[in-house]
């Protein structure tokens, strides 16, 4: 559309290249927000699951170091009653009574009723098999324990208890000795160590976990749960060095030791750490989902609330950019009003001399001779050609004037929907030659507005003009008028190409214009402009999505 | 037509003396005054009946003689010819009773029309101040008036 003069789009642009500027805030706030609640989230979830590991393996630890400790106590007693059993037998019997073998089956059937005891010898000083009751008499009738390691040992200290080995029936076995007070003779008892292996099988040592017993040598005296033959190397030189009551934690398994049979041997319980932290793992795991789960949904809010947010900042912010370029529009408006104004004076008076000094001219040739001076109508033309240009920038200067109307508007009742017919009135010929129709679209119920009808009427037909020229040729006017809110709003609506980025940008200011010289001075939409300051309401210019454009008129309500 | 006494007030003298001379070629007979102390010692000493008046000038301005003018002389017709646009100006000037305001460059043909229209409203204004004269019976001073 071709118009003369404008603000409206410095903010258009400074909007575009802020557009990354939110961007960004919005990706910062984003950030903020998770490093200041999902990081202590995870780093809290982290330090307790720690702490709870830590608490869980300390209680396995102890689970497991009483469990080894209640089973020391069974197994030494077991141990310690076999041992007084026999014990008693020598204070109780002489060695001539239970050498004779009908006495030695006596004892073993009254001694026997648990069937723990596979058989029973007595043994002379010198090491003779002197009496044996059991399933080896064949094999052990006649044998002479003088050099076997443990009668010396059961010699010297009153009694003996065996490693343990597999019998004939592949049933573990170990041996008890014990002599007599006088340490003149031994009785011999062979004894079975199933309980042992019960008494282990039994510990929850959970799966993975195990439970034997080694002799000093590390050597495996009850099999190992898991079916293992020997000890590892590893575990021989961790158990074997050390054979207290202790509780080790390796990476992958916790032991707890207790040493039975006064030393002799060690009890091992061992438990798999990561299986028996199953539960504690799947808490884990449950944990972390929850804390996922949480975060998600911290970082949707976040994110949601941060877009709304920074939106609203946006939307604030070129609110304020829009307010702010009108400002300086009406603050510049202003001081050209108050140059126009002055340049306009100064420049009125050497135009009157002039058109004065040219009139005086004109009418001093017409006492001349016309046939005695040689371009009589040269000047004639020149002096027209003065005056018409003087009324010319007259006209200019009398515009510009119009940015200074101060304060001495009239204020009176109008009905605006009147003065816009009677203003397009004004235009109605020019419009029918153009071919051009406008149509109304009038709110009748508008509120009242006091205003100045002239100087509105003058805003009003800048616009229609600029609408008229912008179509040229066949098109349509459709002026609207409606209440909203406090302000009487009207639009003028044209067919025409619309308006160019640049126009849009410069539509407000003074001189700007697209007509030709003879057509516009560019000061109509800018006086347009200082006169809806000076009313109180607005104008402002955009394109129509439809195409042409839409200038919109805004006044007070009263 | 060339009874009227004219006085033509501005601070540009070329303007002036050109414009008396120019009314002159029309049969309209002026006085000039360079600046308001110079119009208001004119008027009292010749009471014109048209001042064609600047308002912006050095010493006493145009709107400072209006004000005398008005008071002592509410006869004389006044017409504003200025270069200030002010509509401040305009509706005071309008407000203290001047004839027209023209806005300089004024052609002076225009000026000649308004001439005329002011020498008519006096005229009339005149008449019917003699015929109110002679309603009340002072014949006299209404027939001094139509000869005036």
């Amino acid at each position: 559309m071709k118009i003369c003069s404008g603000t409206v789009s410095l903010k258009s642009l400074e909007m575009k290249s802020s557009g990354s500027y939110y961007a960004w805030q919005k990706q910062l706030f984003v950030l903020v927000v998770i490093v200041v609640s999902v990081v202590p989230l995870i780093i809290i979830s982290w330090t307790a699951s720690d702490y709870y590991k830590k608490s869980w393996l300390q209680k396995t630890s102890l689970e497991l170091s009483g469990l080894a400790g209640s089973r020391k106590e069974i197994i030494d007693l077991f141990l310690n009653n076999q041992e007084n059993l026999l014990s008693g037998f020598t204070n109780l019997y002489s060695l001539e009574y239970l050498r004779v073998q009908r006495n030695l089956e006596k004892l073993f059937r009254a001694m026997n009723k648990s069937g723990v005891i596979v058989d029973l010898g007595v043994i002379d000083h010198r090491g003779r098999h002197l009496a044996y009751v059991g399933p080896y008499k064949s094999q052990l009738a006649d044998k002479n324990y003088a050099a076997a390691e443990w009668f010396g040992e059961v010699m010297q200290s009153g009694r003996y208890v065996s490693d343990v080995f597999s019998g004939y029936r592949n049933e573990p076995h170990f041996v008890a000795a014990v002599t007599d007070p006088a340490k003149s003779w031994i009785l011999r008892a062979t004894i079975n160590s199933e309980l042992f292996h019960s008494l282990l099988a039994s510990a929850e040592v959970g799966p993975g976990g195990d439970a034997y017993i080694i002799n000093r040598a590390g050597e495996l005296q009850t099999p190992s749960l898991l079916g293992a033959k020997a000890l590892s190397a590893e575990e021989l030189a961790m158990l074997i060095s050390k054979n207290g009551t202790a509780v080790r934690l390796t990476e992958k398994y916790i032991y707890a030791t207790v040493p039975i049979n006064k030393g002799d041997w060690t009890l091992v319980l061992k438990t798999d750490i990561n299986t028996s932290l199953a539960e504690f793992y799947m808490a884990r795991k449950r944990d972390m989902l929850i804390i996922a789960a949480a975060s998600l949904i911290i970082l949707v809010v976040a994110i949601l609330l941060v877009r709304s947010m920074v939106n609203k900042i946006e939307e604030a912010d070129k609110k304020r950019m829009a307010m702010n370029n009108r400002m300086r529009q009406v603050e510049k408006m202003a001081l050209i009003g108050r140059l126009a104004a002055s340049v306009a004076h100064e420049i009125n008076n050497p135009l009157q001399i002039i058109t004065t000094q040219a009139g005086w001219v004109d009418e001093l040739l017409d006492d001349e001779d016309k046939k005695q001076l040689k371009n009589y109508d040269e000047y004639r033309d020149s002096i027209n050609k003065i005056r018409g240009n003087v009324k010319r920038a007259g006209e200019i200067t009398h515009r510009l004037l119009g940015f200074s109307k101060s304060n001495g508007y009239e204020r009176k009742e109008i009905d605006l929907n009147q003065l816009i017919e009677d203003t397009a009135a004004l235009l109605a010929n020019e419009a029918k030659a153009h071919r051009i129709t406008l149509r109304y679209f009038f709110e009748q119920s508008l509120m009242r507005v006091i205003t100045d009808a002239s100087q509105l009427q003058q805003v009003f037909l800048n616009i229609l003009n600029n609408a008229i020229d912008a179509i040229g040729q066949d098109g349509v006017i459709s002026i609207s008028t409606r209440s909203n809110g406090g302000h009487i709003i009207a639009e003028f609506a044209d067919s025409g190409p619309g308006l160019s980025p640049d126009s849009i940008k410069k539509l407000f200011d003074p001189f700007y214009t697209t007509k030709s010289p003879d057509k516009g001075t560019g000061l109509g939409l800018s006086i347009s402009f200082s006169i809806m300051q000076r009313l109180g309401g607005d104008i402002k210019a955009e394109n129509r999505k439809e195409g042409g454009s839409i200038f919109t008129v805004m006044l007070p309500a009263y | 037509m060339n009874d009227i006494k004219i006085l033509l007030v501005d601070d540009e003298e070329d303007f002036i003396r050109t414009l008396s001379e120019r009314l002159e070629m029309r049969d309209l007979k002026s006085n000039t005054a360079f600046d308001g102390e110079q119009a208001i010692s004119i008027v009292n000493d010749q009471e014109p009946d048209i001042i064609i008046l600047d308002l912006k000038m050095p010493g006493i301005d145009g709107m400072e003689v209006l004000r005398r003018v008005r008071k002592s002389y509410p006869n004389i017709q006044v017409i504003i010819q200025t270069g200030h646009g002010n509509d401040l100006d305009e509706s005071e000037a309008r407000q203290l009773g001047v004839f027209d305001y023209l806005k300089k460059p004024v052609d002076v043909e225009l000026l000649v029309e308004r001439i005329k229209a002011a020498a008519k409203a006096m005229k009339l204004k005149d008449s019917m101040a003699a015929a109110a004269f002679a309603e009340a019976g002072e014949h006299d001073t209404a027939r001094k008036m139509m000869k005036g």
